[in-house]
């Protein structure tokens, strides 16, 4: 058990005492702090709040798939299959007739899975796009479905209403 | 399951079975004959199963790669991809849609809140007369 000196968590942070008075005046205390932006240290790992997929050349893996602003995924994806296959294939000649030079296959063919995975990831954007276009179209239907309900029924307390004066007229006359 | 993540097992998938694939066959097969000088390993007479086993496994365990990846090339077909442009433009025209629809659906919406405050106005007039409650002017 710890003996609560110096491998004990830190205390809670002395702040709460500027918000004695928080009822009465909420003025008179200290605003939260904003919102963290960039990198932070968090258990002394570094974070970062910008959201995007580290390219990867950032983690040390060769691009195997041609660079540039637009990618033909399908080709690259059927392509990069293709060349899993073979070098599946290799792995297996290898190790019936060399079978102390596996290391270099394997590393082929797991770089070739870290591709495939790469390539992925970088469509999901993508798919949010699409699922936000999809979310749009499916508000739109419903709005326009909501003033189709709307209108009809205005239409018939309308009709409602005409109906009863007349009959109303029809008793007094 | 979105297809995204469908192909992503798909390449787990794939992974696992090389991997079962080299291991068992790795794990399973005979020793193999390094020089004809060095006598003949003792064969235990080893079951019929277990040959059949040996025989089979790579036959049943390659198809089974070979689907796999077959798989994954069928997904990747049915990938509904549109470039970025076109979506972005997509999501614009939407948005103004939506602007326009939902004026719409506000105005017709405080028309109808105005008609009912009316009718419920006539209603409490029809009431009060049929029940005589309102002191005649």
């Amino acid at each position: 058990m710890a003996t609560g000196t110096s491998s004990a968590y830190p205390p809670p942070p002395p702040y709460y005492r500027l918000y004695k008075d928080y009822l009465e005046d909420p003025e008179s205390a200290p605003e939260p702090p904003p919102p963290v932006q960039g990198t932070y240290p968090l258990f002394g790992a570094t974070y970062t709040t910008d959201v995007v997929l580290p390219s990867l050349e950032d983690q040390g893996v060769r691009q195997l798939y041609p660079k540039g602003p637009t990618i033909d995924f399908k080709r690259e994806l059927t392509s990069l299959n293709r060349e899993l296959q073979l070098h599946i294939l290799e792995l297996a000649d290898v190790l019936v007739e060399r079978p102390s030079q596996y290391a270099r296959r394997v590393e082929d063919i797991s770089l070739i899975f870290k591709n495939l995975h790469h390539l992925l990831n970088s469509l999901r954007p993508h798919q949010a796009r699409a699922t936000l276009i999809h979310i749009l179209e499916r508000q739109i239907q419903q709005r326009k479905q909501a003033i189709e309900d709307i209108k009809r029924r205005r239409e018939e307390a309308q009709r409602l209403l005409k109906e009863s004066l007349q009959n109303l007229d029809g008793h007094l006359a | 399951m979105d297809i995204i993540s469908q192909l992503q097992e798909q390449v787990n998938t794939m992974a696992l079975l090389a991997l079962n694939t080299f291991g068992t066959l790795q794990r399973d097969a005979p020793p193999v004959r390094l020089s004809p000088n060095y006598p003949e390993p003792a064969t235990n007479p080893s079951s019929a199963e277990e040959t059949l086993d040996i025989v089979e496994q790579p036959k049943m365990m390659s198809t089974a790669l070979v689907q796999a990846a077959k798989k994954f090339d069928t997904l990747v077909a049915a990938l509904p991809l549109s470039g970025e442009e076109a979506q972005l433009k997509r999501i614009a025209e939407l948005q103004a849609e939506n602007e326009v629809v939902g004026l719409e659906l506000q105005k017709q919406l405080e028309a109808a809140e105005q008609e009912l405050k009316q009718a419920q106005e006539l209603f409490n007039l029809a009431a009060d007369n049929c029940l005589n409650l309102k002191k005649p002017d």
